[in-house]
């Protein structure tokens, strides 16, 4: 059953992601990328790691695909049609490139190698259970498995806060330097308000050259009497 | 085998969108459909409406949402580090006080350039 | 945490649930509360309400429905129509997906979820890219305005809201809304300490926000934007947007009495006794009908402050809002993790809660609490008094009275 699940979800994926490739329209490319973070977090769910199911729609469906979609209205006019032509003499080679990369990844992923003492992942046929079964004995592992399973965020938190404390805070910076960067990037203080522009200039610059302000009101050059 | 509960949680999905689109089936069935060019004009308060529609995008918009993303990805190390905080000691918590003075300091920085000033 | 195994009884209990829970109780709950709300409205505006449909106009939500249903069904012509279609169901399907982690009782919770909070968080934040669609597919100026009024609005105010768990999260030890729901029982409401406190109040101002609630629906706002990113919805797409809406004030309130109120509990402090008639599924029964009724009590109480409040305040200005999210509750709540985690030292580490930790906690806790309202509140004054252009109060004398 799990099986048929994950081929269901990884088909979905595949035409969601060949949706946002092959899509002319910006808006609706990016919400074909919104339909493929939600299949990954299908998968996620598939192997055992809800928590990180979780964190995925909350980071990915709801922060970076609005960001993404802010960017599209800010750098393209908001119709979000993509105005540009791939050149036809890319598309040979752009082809060739991908089905390189395709057959670098599958060999790769199909005869991986394992630390010394494992066996690699292709070797592994079934999961443990996750519900304790009375029957027969299991390794430690097994248990200590199940636990991280069935609480993963306690798991996590003990993990980071030990372990990965260096990167934890190393990430802590990173998210600041971030967030530093794109403020001074992106704010220009711009302290002085613009002279209001006369009707006449707007009327002068063609249709559709001043858009409507914050405050909705539409241009009345078109409407005088 | 899988998470069983989140079955419920696909199985919930599909009614709601079910539930949604209910509906609006029932209204393709009954509601009168009776088309005209005004009607399908886009409202812009009785007025035709003229020009691309494009407004004004403010660069606000997206530093809203970059420090949205900067706080939700804050939010996500918050959240293992409140579940396991019960079993761990004190150095815990200097550590997260560390996290979050560094993005306290990054809100501050935000704060006193005026990347907050207004919608 | 047991995962549940996937028996005929498993699903018959979800089948239970979704035609009995999701498909009847909860749109009924919705529809009433509409009725409740211009009933409510309406005595607060010294006027009566709807009473001609029915008795005391109790099938006005039907006559509603009819008539949403009755009505023609127009999309603009240049509207992306897939996308048009789309938005309403992803907000409705947001709102639905939120209820499945409640636990109204014992053992009355649809799935129980080892990380029920993040992913009540992650659902809910689906919301505002619904609202985004919903604005851009309608070609129009004025929606797409409001619709990224909107997204700013609801996601500045998500920051508070996550934070504003984060002290739940963390003296509960655990992401599971019935363990947080359980612990509640040992060490009392979390809303009876002052990181709680301030978490509480926090978590419902960020909710009312969430929802798009007056004081914070310039979304919304009939008078100033036409109607923002629904302009284009007519008929029941529009219904669809209002229930989703509604379904989304009912899910908050259900949540902040989960987490801050101990669900149904009736008494603060005291364990509520599960085998109040011995172990049987009658004593169940019994317990589960009265946590059930006094969970819906408190969650009753809690939709009628928000129709209080709309019946009662203003709208408030874009920029007042934004920097209400940003610089008085996101510093606070930040401020309030640190409080949150004093209050876990003095009062839950030591085992037990006794009166003597508790009030030692909350004497603590409760100055530390009022003193960073206070500074908060001042740091702000003082800002704006160096800088005028920062204000959003007038702050600047006018130009008369310098000319003078």
């Amino acid at each position: 059953m799990a099986s048929i699940l994950f081929l269901v979800i990884a088909a979905i994926g595949l035409a969601t992601a060949l949706g946002t490739v092959l899509s002319r329209n910006l808006v609706r490319a990016g919400l074909y990328l919104v339909a493929f973070f939600f299949a990954i977090a299908c998968l996620f769910v598939l192997l055992e790691a809800e928590f990180l199911a979780a964190i995925q729609v909350l980071v990915y469906i709801g922060a970076v695909a609005i960001l993404l979609m802010f960017g599209i209205m800010l750098t393209r006019d908001t119709l979000g049609d993509d105005t540009t032509a791939i050149p036809v003499g890319w598309m040979i080679p752009g082809l060739f490139g991908g089905l390189c990369v395709f057959t670098v990844l599958a060999v790769g992923i199909n005869n991986s190698i394992a630390p010394s003492g494992w066996t690699p992942w292709s070797g592994t046929t079934s999961r443990p259970s996750i519900i304790k079964q009375e029957s027969d004995p299991e390794p430690a592992w097994v248990a200590e498995r199940r636990e991280a399973v069935n609480d993963m965020g306690r798991v996590i938190g003990v993990e980071l806060m030990t372990r990965y404390v260096v990167a934890f805070e190393l990430a802590g910076l990173l998210l600041t330097a971030a967030l530093v960067g794109a403020i001074a990037l992106a704010h220009r203080a711009d302290s002085a308000p613009k002279p209001p522009r006369s009707v006449e200039q707007a009327a002068g610059s063609g249709p559709g050259a001043d858009p409507p302000s914050e405050a909705g009101e539409p241009v009345a050059s078109s409407l005088s009497p | 085998m899988v998470a069983h509960n989140y079955v419920f949680i696909g199985l919930l999905l599909l009614f709601a969108v079910a539930f949604a689109a209910a509906p609006l089936l029932v209204v393709a069935l009954v509601a009168p459909r009776k088309r005209s060019s005004t009607k399908d004009d886009v409202y812009e308060c009785g007025v035709r409406t003229h020009g691309e529609t494009w407004v004004r995008f403010r660069i606000q918009y997206y530093i809203y949402a970059i420090m949205f993303v900067v706080f939700d990805i804050e939010t996500v190390f918050l959240y293992p580090w409140a579940v396991s905080y019960g079993g761990l000691g004190m150095f815990a918590l200097v550590e997260m006080i560390v996290f979050l003075t560094m993005l306290g300091a990054g809100l501050a920085y935000a704060w006193a350039k005026g990347a907050l000033r207004w919608a | 945490m047991q995962l549940v195994e996937l028996n005929f009884q498993t699903w018959l209990r979800w089948a239970l649930w979704l035609v009995v829970g999701f498909a009847v109780v909860f749109p009924g709950i919705v529809a009433y509360m509409v009725w409740l709300e211009r009933k409510v409205a309406a005595r607060f505006q010294d006027r009566i309400g709807p009473n001609r449909v029915g008795p005391l106009g109790l099938l006005q939500p039907i006559a509603d429905a009819i008539k949403l249903i009755t009505k023609e069904n127009i999309v603009p012509r240049s509207a992306d129509r897939v996308v048009h279609l789309l938005a309403p169901i992803l907000v409705l399907t947001s709102a639905f997906l939120v209820m499945a982690v409640v636990p109204f009782g014992v053992g009355l919770v649809p799935v129980d979820l080892p990380s029920g909070l993040v992913y009540l968080i992650a659902v809910s934040s689906m919301s505002p890219l619904g609202i985004f669609l919903a604005g851009w597919s309608s070609r129009n100026k004025y929606s797409l305005l409001g619709a990224m009024r909107a997204v700013a609005q609801l996601v500045s105010y998500e920051v508070p809201q996550i934070l504003a768990t984060i002290p739940v999260v963390l003296w509960a030890g655990s992401l599971s809304l019935v363990t947080i729901f359980d612990r509640q029982l040992e060490f009392g409401w979390y809303v009876f300490s002052p990181p709680g406190l301030l978490a509480f109040a926090t978590f419902l101002i960020a909710g009312v926000a969430e929802v798009n609630r007056t004081p914070f629906d310039l979304p919304e706002a009939e008078s100033e934007i036409i109607a923002g990113y629904h302009t284009e919805y007519t008929g029941m797409r529009f219904g669809l947007f209002f229930l989703a809406e509604y379904l989304s004030v009912f899910g908050i309130s259900c949540v902040t009495t989960v987490l801050f109120l101990g669900g149904g509990t009736p008494i603060p402090f005291l364990e509520f006794p599960v085998d109040l008639l011995g172990g049987s599924t009658a004593s169940l029964a019994l317990v589960n009908l009265i946590l059930l009724a006094v969970f819906l009590l408190k969650v009753l109480f809690f939709i009628f402050v928000m129709f209080w409040i709309r019946a009662t305040l203003p709208r408030m200005r874009v920029d007042r809002l934004m920097n209400f999210a940003w610089k008085y509750l996101v510093p606070l709540s930040i401020l309030n993790v640190f409080f949150a985690g004093i209050w876990y030292e003095m009062v839950i580490r030591p085992g037990g809660l006794t009166f003597a930790n508790w009030l030692r906690g909350t004497l603590v806790t409760g100055v530390l609490v009022v003193a960073a309202v206070y500074l908060t509140f001042l740091l702000n004054r003082k800002l704006v008094e160096s800088k005028p252009i920062d204000a959003d109060w007038p702050s600047v004398a006018p130009a008369t009275e310098s000319a003078r």
